[in-house]
């Protein structure tokens, strides 16, 4: 396939919100730069554009001005958003990369608004996908919701994430602090994830409410991540100070890559009990800093991790301290999930760009 | 934590499953002892309901209402306390400079969201006006319908289900549990049990011990477990008297609080044990009838289960086991 003028296909990338920090953003750009290391011309366009990714991306509505003969857009899907709009009504040759979308019985009776939002997503989605050229899922469980939402071609692709930054310098001033902290006793709990309902960051604080009740005293709970649901998050908060836990539950918010690194380096475990994961990209930074991982199988968390994890079945909170003390003490199951992390972790990067870039040649000719 | 050097296992998944098993005999010990009382989970529960926007399980609208209005003042005086010495002086002199703005327009967002906060309670007003209207043609939900001899610890059904669920990964939830005696029976056979009641009088004449039981509607419970939450679901006395809309909604929320390869397991009387001169009054008063064993088969296989029903000895009641596919995900997009 080549462009009228003869040149080199476009295969341009569209997405709703390029954020630093952000697994999606981080994803989209190295596809971008394994799209141009096979040949094609790649840019990215999207509806909100953070001042710090400016120079990386254009915004959607001025795609008319770079747009060529032979176009393949490349729709990174993770919510709701005025791009899917604005791809239907060009019609452009599509590939659906899938992010799946947490869907919106997990926000009732929070924000209304996200209620809303993620119900609009739905509707994109069964929008797009009969007419997609290819659905990009990145779990079998989301590449069985993209064939239900009537994508007829799929594949399964890994995620292009940026996994070395938690094994990166840590930052100082938090590395510092954690280990004041360390000193004290007690184990270090790491979550790494939105503060949404989805996420159910307050299971976690149950769970570390129990586990200091029956096994460790002295155990903190990190909840690394900034939140869209101030709702829940307000909840949480309070939910934390009544169960005398302020001082043991730390709500840093969105952290640099390096105070990243830090909360990786300093925990014992990475505890996580989303009702809803699309993927969980922390999961994986976890096994990559060789921090032993325990969790829940919900959503596409079971594909993930498969078989480097300890994924419990129950919720309640006795069982997961239970759980959790046993990943703690047990120097052998830590070593043995440490190393299946490892191998797990090397698995889902293998080759990652190259699988992608191959699916989408299996629809977009090579340039 | 230790920085001593473990030696990896030769079949790490046999171990990672036997540490899986030691985890669960160690809580199921945990509870035995009475560490972490039943009582303590549930009010951890309650405690973070308390929190949630309607503030309740039932979504209440009186409860949101009051929380609107709680809200519609908006406070443009903001605290200037600081940990740093200058920090206060200069927040202070800041919010000197900033009132006569800030004030202003928060003085128009409070009128604006009293406004919509007013209009709120007169919607409120006519739907109470609706209720009360629509009240005396209301459907009355079903209670449980309990047979002689049906419900109790040596009726035939009770070793198969016992069987069929106490294996379940994840929790097990009977209802209606009554006085626990089916729960008890499943934790002696080495499930993580607990039970749900709706007639709580009976939960509270319960001996409890470690019992985990629960006085209340089955439907709102479950709506309150977390997605895929559950291991095993029996439902006895509880299913046979509901409408089709009322049973479906049921099973859709069982649905999703199934964890993938759950079992569900329901025990039901047959019409000729409704329609006997003995059957309980409670039948007569129920909305609906039983289905068939066929029928139920039939209904979970459309709901992406694999159902086998076991006919009573003497054709009085039924017992349906069915596991979900453990490849089905529980949230498919009609549930959304």
């Amino acid at each position: 396939m080549s462009t009228a003028a003869g040149g080199p296909v476009a295969v341009h990338q569209f997405i709703a919100t390029l954020n630093p920090h952000d697994a999606t953003a981080t994803h989209t750009l190295r596809l971008r730069d394994a799209l141009r290391a096979a040949g094609w011309r790649s840019e990215i366009f999207a509806e909100a554009i953070h001042d710090d990714l400016a120079a990386e991306a254009i915004k959607h509505w001025m795609y008319p001005e770079h747009a060529a003969p032979g176009d393949v857009a490349i729709y990174q899907f993770t919510t709701s958003s005025a791009v899917a709009g604005y791809l239907a009504e060009h019609g452009l040759p599509l590939v659906l990369d899938f992010h799946n979308f947490t869907g919106p019985e997990y926000f009732a009776g929070w924000e209304p608004r996200s209620v809303e939002r993620a119900a609009l997503a739905a509707d994109q989605l069964a929008l797009l996908a009969p007419a997609a050229l290819l659905g990009l899922a990145k779990s079998p469980f989301s590449q069985q919701e993209l064939r239900r939402a009537g994508c007829r071609h799929t594949a399964v692709v890994p995620v292009l994430a940026d996994y070395r930054r938690v094994t990166a310098a840590p930052d100082a001033r938090v590395a510092a602090e954690l280990a004041r902290l360390r000193a004290g006793g007690g184990a270090d709990i790491l979550f790494v994830g939105r503060v949404v309902p989805s996420k159910a960051q307050h299971e976690l604080v149950k769970v570390l409410w129990a586990y200091r009740r029956l096994y460790d005293p002295k155990a903190r709970l990190h909840l690394v991540g900034g939140t869209s649901s101030f709702e829940y998050t307000k909840a949480l908060q309070d939910y934390v100070d009544d169960l005398d836990l302020s001082a043991a539950v730390r709500l840093p918010g969105e952290v640099s890559d390096a105070a990243l690194a830090a909360y990786f380096e300093a925990a014992d475990v990475y505890l996580s009990l989303s009702a809803h994961e699309g993927f969980g990209v922390p999961l994986v930074e976890a096994m990559v800093a060789g921090v032993p991982v325990v969790t829940r199988g919900a959503g596409a968390v079971s594909d993930t991790v498969a078989d480097a994890a300890l994924v419990l079945a129950a919720a309640d909170p006795s069982y997961i301290a239970a759980a959790l003390h046993r990943v703690c003490t047990d120097e052998q199951l830590r070593a043995t999930l440490t190393d299946a992390g490892t191998r797990r972790a090397a698995e889902l990067s293998r080759d990652a760009a190259a699988r992608i870039v191959d699916a989408v040649a299996a629809v977009v000719r090579r340039p | 934590m230790t920085d001593t050097e473990a030696t990896l296992p030769e079949d790490p998944q046999a171990y990672v499953e036997q540490v899986m098993a030691e985890i669960a005999e160690e809580v199921r010990l945990r509870r035995a002892s009475g560490d972490l009382p039943p009582k303590l989970e549930r009010e951890l529960d309650e405690l973070f309901l308390a929190h949630s926007p309607v503030a309740g399980r039932g979504g209440d609208l009186g409860d949101a209402l009051r929380m609107v209005d709680a809200a519609t003042f908006i406070d443009p005086v903001v605290p200037v306390e600081s940990e740093r010495a200058a920090g206060a002086v200069v927040k202070k002199g800041m919010r000197s400079l900033l009132l006569w703005y800030v004030g202003w327009l928060t003085h128009q967002m409070s009128q604006s969201a009293s406004a919509v906060s007013r209009a709120l309670h007169i919607v409120d007003g006519r739907l109470q006006e609706l209720e009360r209207q629509v009240e005396g043609q209301r459907v009355p939900a079903t209670g449980v319908v309990e047979f002689p001899g049906m419900q109790c610890a040596d009726a035939w059904w009770v070793e198969p289900a016992t069987a069929a669920v106490a294996k379940a990964s994840g929790r097990v939830l009977h209802a209606a549990c009554g006085d626990g005696w089916l729960v008890r029976r499943i934790i002696a056979a080495g499930g993580d049990a607990y039970g749900v009641d709706p007639r709580s009088r009976l939960i509270d004449s319960a001996t409890l011990g470690t019992l985990d039981l629960r006085g209340e509607p089955v439907g709102e419970h479950l709506r309150a477990v977390a997605a895929a939450g559950l291991g095993a679901v029996v439902l006895s006395g509880t299913v046979d008297g509901m409408v089709g809309a009322e049973r479906g909604q049921l099973l859709t929320t069982i649905g999703t609080r199934l964890a993938p390869g759950g079992t569900l397991v329901v025990h039901s009387a047959s019409r000729q044990a409704w329609e006997a001169a003995d059957a309980p009054p409670e039948a007569d008063l129920a909305p609906g009838r039983p289905l068939r064993p066929e029928a139920w088969c039939s209904l979970l296989d459309q709901g992406g289960y694999e159902a086998v029903a076991l006919p009573g000895p003497d054709g009085l009641d039924f017992l349906v086991i069915a596991v979900r596919a453990s490849v089905t995900s529980p949230y498919t997009p009609a549930e959304r």
